[in-house]
């Protein structure tokens, strides 16, 4: 309480005075740091089925976690989860708040710049998904509509580069879903997988669009981790590819997801 | 509405709730704390108190709370306090509650009237027992009803702390719709369980100040 204390104290000023100086860089790599804590913190929204999601008892449970908790387990240490918004998501990971992404992250360009990723270690797909009643059949019967997407997700650039839509962004998944079924969003456009099995689980009345040569239909998702940590990278995708090969890796998938998804 | 399901999780809703009475608790001691002493500086006769007072006061209140946090918990390292959730949560809600609560408290203390001080400092009485015996007593009748109003809003901003990881009663309402997709139900029962906690701090700053009524 008294570091608090003394650190608030140190945060108030500071910030008052407005000196936003040096940059704090760890030099050594993270592997080190996380085998002497025996303990890997693991990031996710903890609002994203099947992939990462609570249980009625409250538990982070899901794809996700299995995964995190294998490589933890391969690496000889303790997995911790963190739930926290998607949209800070990687603000946390670059501000040491935890070690590693495990939360149905795409792979691209923009974030490479930040951040490295281990795997790929699963394959999704960009899909655009309308209510059952819908007129609309094609990507073009879809203009001027309102699309839906999840704020900072890949999905939402593709949206607003296509400039056809109003795009409306979301915190998460099951907000976007919500905002379809009751018909304030005229479409959505997410990753297929874990909506083909929200409709399936919930009954629902939507549908996958027919969108052949959609861009991003061979999206994979990676762990994010932070730049300059080469021993950290390889070690985590070595537990990956061992899970991979020793079947692990396909038990995991197939409680969570029901299908091999790599 | 799915009561079964609502039933089922509402222990988890409660486990939540308790840590929103946390860092709400703790939040307001560092914010009542931290006012008197701003409300102080503002009043000092010293140059120094007064402009930091007034320059931290306009500051926080200029700027919007999630802003504050996300420069606590987001921006921090950067300057090299690393902060967990919780205790950034508490720090940052704590700070931009004082400058609120600093204003109260200053607002409550010069209301008391003029002529009184003046007249116990003829009678000799210094600047500190003045303050002390006289102005006090009163001021802190005066302040109790509005310290409870910005308490209140204290609890309420609580929410902000689950874009910084904190797994309170909002993001746990988040968190089970993503599981359940029943918005409906899940903040029901966050909000039912909001109104239970403020429900009680009220009646606990009514209490107070009934008791503080000069007899």
């Amino acid at each position: 309480m008294m570091k608090n204390m003394f650190k608030t104290a140190i945060a108030a000023s500071l910030l008052l005075a407005g000196t936003m100086g040096a940059t704090f860089q760890a030099n050594a790599d993270e592997l080190d740091t996380i085998k002497s804590n025996g303990s890997m913190k693991i990031a996710m929204s903890g609002a994203y089925p099947p992939f990462n999601f609570v249980d009625e008892e409250n538990n982070v449970v899901g794809f996700d976690p299995a995964i995190g908790k294998e490589i933890a387990k391969r690496m000889g240490v303790e997995a911790v989860i963190v739930t926290t918004a998607w949209d800070g998501i990687l603000a946390g990971l670059l501000a040491n708040k935890y070690d590693a992404i495990v939360g149905s992250m795409s792979i691209t360009e923009k974030r490479l710049e930040v951040v490295d990723f281990v795997g790929p270690y699963y394959r999704m797909s960009r899909a655009v998904f309308v209510k059952d009643d819908s007129t609309a059949k094609s990507l073009a019967d879809l203009k001027g509509k309102k699309i839906g997407a999840t704020l900072g997700e890949t999905h939402e650039k593709w949206a607003r580069d296509k400039g056809d839509w109003e795009v409306r962004t979301y915190k998460g998944l099951p907000e976007l879903l919500i905002e379809l079924d009751n018909g304030r969003l005229d479409a959505i456009v997410v990753d297929n997988i874990p909506v083909l099995l929200a409709i399936k689980k919930n009954g629902m009345a939507l549908h996958q669009m027919d969108t052949p040569n959609i861009e991003g239909a061979d999206d994979s998702a990676g762990i994010a981790v932070r730049k300059g940590n080469p021993k950290l990278v390889a070690a985590m995708q070595k537990a990956l590819d061992d899970m991979m090969a020793d079947g692990t890796y396909t038990k995991i998938a197939e409680k969570w997801v029901g299908a091999d998804i790599r | 509405m799915d009561y079964d399901l609502m039933l089922r999780v509402a222990p988890y809703f409660v486990e939540a709730a308790v840590i929103t009475v946390q860092i709400s608790i703790l939040s307001t001691i560092l914010g009542l704390t931290l006012g008197a002493l701003i409300a102080a500086a503002k009043m000092s006769s010293i140059m120094v108190f007064r402009t930091f007072g007034t320059v931290f006061v306009s500051v926080i209140r200029g700027t919007p709370c999630l802003i504050q946090l996300f420069i606590l918990y987001f921006g921090g390292p950067q300057i090299g306090i690393n902060l967990d959730p919780f205790s950034a949560g508490v720090i940052g809600l704590g700070i931009n509650i004082a400058a609120y609560m600093a204003e109260t408290m200053r607002g409550a203390i010069i209301t008391v009237d003029r002529g009184q001080i003046e007249a116990s400092r003829t009678l000799g009485l210094s600047k500190l027992r003045t303050f002390y015996y006289v102005t006090l007593p009163q001021a802190a009748r005066l302040m109790i009803r509005p310290l409870g109003v910005n308490i209140n809003a204290q609890i309420k901003a609580t929410a902000l702390v689950s874009t910084i990881s904190v797994v309170e009663l909002t993001y746990t309402a988040q968190r089970y719709i993503g599981s359940t997709y029943k918005p409906f139900e899940m903040f029901i029962l966050a909000g039912v369980l909001y109104m239970l906690i403020i429900y009680v701090v009220g009646r606990g700053v009514s209490y107070l100040d009934k008791k503080a009524v000069i007899q």
